[in-house]
C-alpha cells in the first residue's frame, strides 16, 4: 500500500456523515420517528405504527417534541466546523486532536441513531471513528501549520 | 485562475453549451420521472404520498441516466478510436474531468431521491396504502437495501477519490474504485422489489427480470443504462488480452541521472508519437497499472519507458532491477567523475549503464503493457513550422514525438514541416538528464542547422554564485554548461508575445523559410504540453500574432 494518511481520509468520510446528520437531523424536525419503535410495536391499519409504552421515553423526545434531532444537528455543526475547518478552529489544539474527534463521532452515532432519518449518518460516523482510531494506532499527527514555509517561487 | 468562475461556466461558447446540454438534460428527465409518475392512472395509490413519490421517481430517472453516463468517459480504447473524427466535438482529453462532473451530480440526485424515499416510505407506514412497516421497505425489500448500499459505496469511493487521498494512495483509490462492480450489480437490481406497482403484492415470475412488468411500473431504465457497463466489462476483458500478449522487457538502461529506460519488445503492440502506455509488473504488483509516456518513436524496434524512482512502485521497480537507490547514486558520481576526466571534445554527462541479464542475479521480471492511449501527434506534418512548448514534466511525449521527426526527416519524409521551434520551459534542467541526452542525440544528427531549434528556459531562481559561473565560464565555450547542448539555456520565463512577434516577422519577409514566397500562407502550429496557466499565454500570443499570411493554430495536447 502507498502511503495513506488515514485521518485525512477520516475527515472526508467524517464530513459526509456530519453533513448526513445535519440533512438528516433537518428531515426529522418534519417527519418525527423513533427508529426502533417497531420493537414490541403493534402495526395498525388505519392508523399505522402504534409504538409500545415501554419506549415512552424515546418517543418524548423524538416525537413529541425533537429534541434528539436538535442535538445531532447541533453536534453534527459542531464537527463541521472542526473538520472543515472553521478559521477560528484553524492551528489550535483542539483542531489536532483525534480523540476528540472520535468522542463526537461518537456521541453523533449514538443520536443519529435513534431517530428514522440518521442510521446511515450513524453508520458513516462509525466508520469514520474507526478509521482515526487507525490513525491513532499508527501514531500519525497533524502537519504543523504551513505558514513558516515559503511559497514555492516565491521570493 | 484570473476569470471569474460565471465568466468560465457561462461566457465561454463551448462551455455554456455543455452546461446547457449536461444540466439541462438532467432537469429533463427530473420533470419526465416527475410527470409520468404524477399522470400514471395505474399508479393512483401510491400517487396518494403526492410531492415526495413525484420527487422520488424524477431523481431516480435522473440518477439512471447519470449512471449510464458515468461510464462513457471509461471507454478508453473507444475514446482512442473515435476522437480523431470526433475530436471537433467533445474535448476527448477531458474525459476524466467529465467523469467526476457526471459524479458530482449524481451525488446531488442521490441526496434528492433518498430525501424522498425517506419521506415516501414514513408515509406509507403511516397511511398504510401498503400494510407495512416503513423499516421493512429500507431494509428488507430489494429497492432499499441495494440502495442504501449503493450509498455507503458511494461514500467510500468519493471519499478515497478525492485528489488528496488518490496522491498519497493510489492503491485505496485504485482498489476502491472497483467496488463500482457492486454498485453496478445494486444499481440494475434496484428495481427488482417492485415498489412501483399497481398491484397490492410485487408480481414476481420465475423469468428474467423476475418480475412482471404488467404491474411492475418502473421506468425499465436498466434496459439502456446497461450497455455502457456491458461496453465497459468487454473493454477491460480486451484490455486483459491484448495485455496477456507476448510482451518482453528486453533491456533495462540506467542512465546516470537515475532514470530507469526500459526497452520491451511487443510485436502486438501498435502506437504512434505522443502517446502513453499502462505498464505493469506482475511480480511487484499484479494488480497495479502504472501510466507512463512512450519515449520511443514508432520506428524502434522497441517501446521504451523512461521510469524516475521517485514513488514506492518505482522505488521497489529499481530494486527488483538491480539499480536501487544506492546503485545510482554510485553510478552518478563516477559519472560525474567521468566528465572531469573527459578530454574528449564532447562534455557528456556520463553514458547509460545497460543491465545485462547475463550478470544480474536473477532474470529480468516479466512485464505487461496496456495500450496505447492519448493523442497521435502525426499532424504536426500538416505544419509548415511547428513549435513544440514542454513544460516541466509535460516534455516527455517531445521525446517520441522529436524522434519520430528525426527518423521520418532522415527518409526525408517529413510532410509539408520545413522548420521545428523547441521550447522547453523547467525549474531544474538536470532533474531531467536522460531528456537531455537523447536531445544532444537528436542536436548531433541534424545536417541542415536551421531545421531544429532547441530553445531551452530555466525558471528557477539561480543565486549570485551560478550567476557568475555561468557569466564567466559560459563565454566562448562551445557548449552550455548547464546542459551541454549546443543551445543556450536562457533564463526566465520565455516571453511569448516576442517570440510569435519574431516568427511572424520572420516569415513576413521570407527569411525564416528559405525559398518560400512571402505571398503564401504559413501555418504555425503550436503544441503544447504543460500547465493551464502557460496554455493560456500561448493562446492569447498565437491569437494577437495570426496575420493574413501567417496562420498560428494551437493545440493544448494531453498526450
Amino acid at each position: 500500500m502507498g502511503n495513506l494518511v488515514w485521518h485525512d481520509l477520516s475527515r472526508l468520510i467524517a464530513i459526509t456523515a456530519s453533513l448526513y446528520t445535519v440533512w438528516s437531523g433537518y428531515w426529522g424536525l418534519f417527519y418525527r420517528k423513533f427508529f426502533w419503535d417497531f420493537v414490541g410495536g403493534i402495526l395498525r391499519n388505519p392508523g399505522g405504527l402504534q409504538p409500545s409504552p415501554k419506549v415512552i421515553g424515546f418517543i418524548n423526545v423524538i416525537v413529541k417534541a425533537p429534541v434528539i434531532q436538535i442535538l445531532a444537528m447541533i453536534v453534527g455543526l459542531g464537527l463541521l466546523a472542526l473538520e472543515w475547518p472553521l478559521p477560528l478552529f484553524k492551528g489550535t489544539a483542539i483542531h489536532r486532536s483525534m480523540p476528540l474527534r472520535i468522542i463526537i463521532l461518537l456521541v453523533q452515532a449514538s443520536l443519529t441513531v435513534l431517530y428514522y432519518q440518521g442510521t446511515n449518518a450513524a453508520l458513516y460516523s462509525l466508520i469514520a471513528a474507526g478509521a482515526y482510531t487507525r490513525a491513532i494506532m499508527l501514531n500519525e499527527t497533524y502537519e504543523e501549520a504551513k505558514s513558516n514555509r515559503g511559497q514555492t517561487g516565491a521570493a | 485562475m484570473g476569470e471569474s468562475w460565471f465568466h468560465r461556466e457561462f461566457l465561454t461558447p463551448r462551455r455554456l453549451i455543455f452546461n446547457v446540454l449536461f444540466y439541462g438534460l438532467q432537469f429533463f428527465w427530473f420533470g419526465l420521472g416527475w410527470y409520468l409518475q404524477e399522470t400514471d392512472e395505474k399508479l393512483a395509490a401510491l400517487n396518494a404520498l403526492t410531492w415526495s413519490v413525484w420527487t422520488s421517481r424524477g431523481a431516480g430517472l435522473v440518477l439512471a441516466f447519470l449512471a449510464g453516463l458515468l461510464l462513457l468517459p471509461m471507454l478508453r480504447n473507444v475514446i482512442r478510436v473515435i476522437r480523431p473524427k470526433l475530436a471537433w466535438l467533445f474535448p476527448a482529453d477531458e474525459n476524466i474531468w467529465f467523469h467526476r462532473q457526471v459524479a458530482y451530480s449524481m451525488a446531488f440526485w442521490v441526496m434528492v431521491h433518498t430525501t424522498a424515499h425517506y419521506v415516501n416510505f414514513i408515509n406509507v407506514e403511516r397511511t398504510q396504502v401498503r400494510t407495512e412497516y416503513a423499516l421493512q421497505i429500507h431494509y428488507t425489500q430489494a429497492g432499499g437495501i441495494t440502495g442504501h448500499f449503493m450509498v455507503l459505496i458511494m461514500v467510500l469511493i468519493y471519499t478515497t477519490a478525492h485528489r488528496k487521498i488518490r496522491n498519497q494512495c493510489f492503491e485505496a483509490f485504485w482498489y476502491t474504485h472497483h467496488l463500482a462492480f457492486f454498485f453496478y450489480v445494486g444499481l440494475y437490481s434496484h428495481a427488482d422489489g417492485c415498489f412501483v406497482r399497481d398491484s397490492t403484492n410485487p408480481d414476481y415470475i420465475p423469468s428474467f427480470p423476475f418480475y412482471s412488468t404488467e404491474h411492475c411500473l418502473g421506468y425499465e431504465s436498466w434496459r439502456f443504462t446497461m450497455w455502457p457497463a456491458v461496453l465497459y466489462f468487454g473493454e477491460r476483458m480486451y484490455r486483459e488480452y491484448r495485455a496477456r500478449r507476448s510482451t518482453k522487457l528486453s533491456k533495462v538502461l540506467v542512465h546516470p541521472s537515475g532514470a530507469m529506460e526500459l526497452r520491451i519488445v511487443k510485436p502486438s503492440f501498435k502506437y504512434t508519437a505522443g502517446q502513453w502506455l499502462f505498464i505493469q509488473v506482475p511480480e511487484l504488483s499484479r494488480f497495479q497499472w502504472h501510466p507512463f509516456t512512450i519515449t520511443s518513436a514508432p520506428e524502434d524496434p522497441y517501446v521504451s519507458v523512461h521510469i524516475r524512482q521517485v514513488g514506492d512502485w518505482t522505488h521497489s521497480l529499481g530494486e527488483r532491477l538491480g539499480c536501487g537507490p544506492s546503485v545510482v547514486a554510485a553510478m552518478t558520481k563516477t559519472a560525474m567523475k567521468g566528465v572531469e576526466k573527459n578530454e574528449d571534445i564532447y562534455g557528456t554527462r556520463g553514458e547509460f549503464v545497460e543491465l545485462d541479464s547475463g550478470t544480474l542475479s536473477r532474470p529480468l521480471p516479466d512485464v505487461r503493457i496496456d495500450g496505447p492511449y492519448g493523442a497521435p501527434a502525426e499532424d504536426v506534418f500538416d505544419n509548415e513550422v511547428a513549435v513544440l512548448v514542454g513544460a516541466g514534466i509535460g516534455v516527455t511525449p517531445f521525446a517520441s514525438i522529436l524522434k519520430h521527426i528525426w527518423y521520418r526527416q532522415k527518409k526525408g519524409n517529413i510532410g509539408s514541416l520545413r522548420r521545428v521551434e523547441f521550447f522547453w520551459v523547467c525549474r531544474d534542467a538536470p532533474s531531467f538528464g536522460w531528456f537531455q541526452t537523447l536531445l544532444q542525440e537528436i542536436e548531433d544528427a541534424q545536417f541542415d542547422p536551421n531545421f531544429l531549434r532547441i530553445n531551452i528556459y530555466l525558471t528557477q531562481k539561480i543565486g549570485e554564485d551560478m550567476l557568475w559561473n555561468i557569466a564567466v565560464n559560459d563565454a566562448g565555450a562551445d557548449f552550455d554548461p548547464l546542459t551541454l547542448l549546443r543551445t543556450r539555456t536562457m533564463f526566465g520565463r520565455p516571453d511569448w508575445k516576442s517570440i510569435y512577434r519574431r516568427i511572424r516577422e520572420a516569415i513576413e519577409i521570407g527569411q525564416y523559410l528559405p525559398g518560400s514566397n512571402a505571398q503564401l500562407k504559413t501555418t504555425v502550429g503550436t503544441y503544447f504540453c504543460g500547465p493551464g496557466v502557460m496554455a493560456h499565454a500561448i493562446k492569447e500570443a498565437t491569437l494577437q500574432h495570426t496575420s493574413k499570411n501567417v496562420i498560428f493554430k494551437f493545440a493544448k495536447e494531453h498526450f
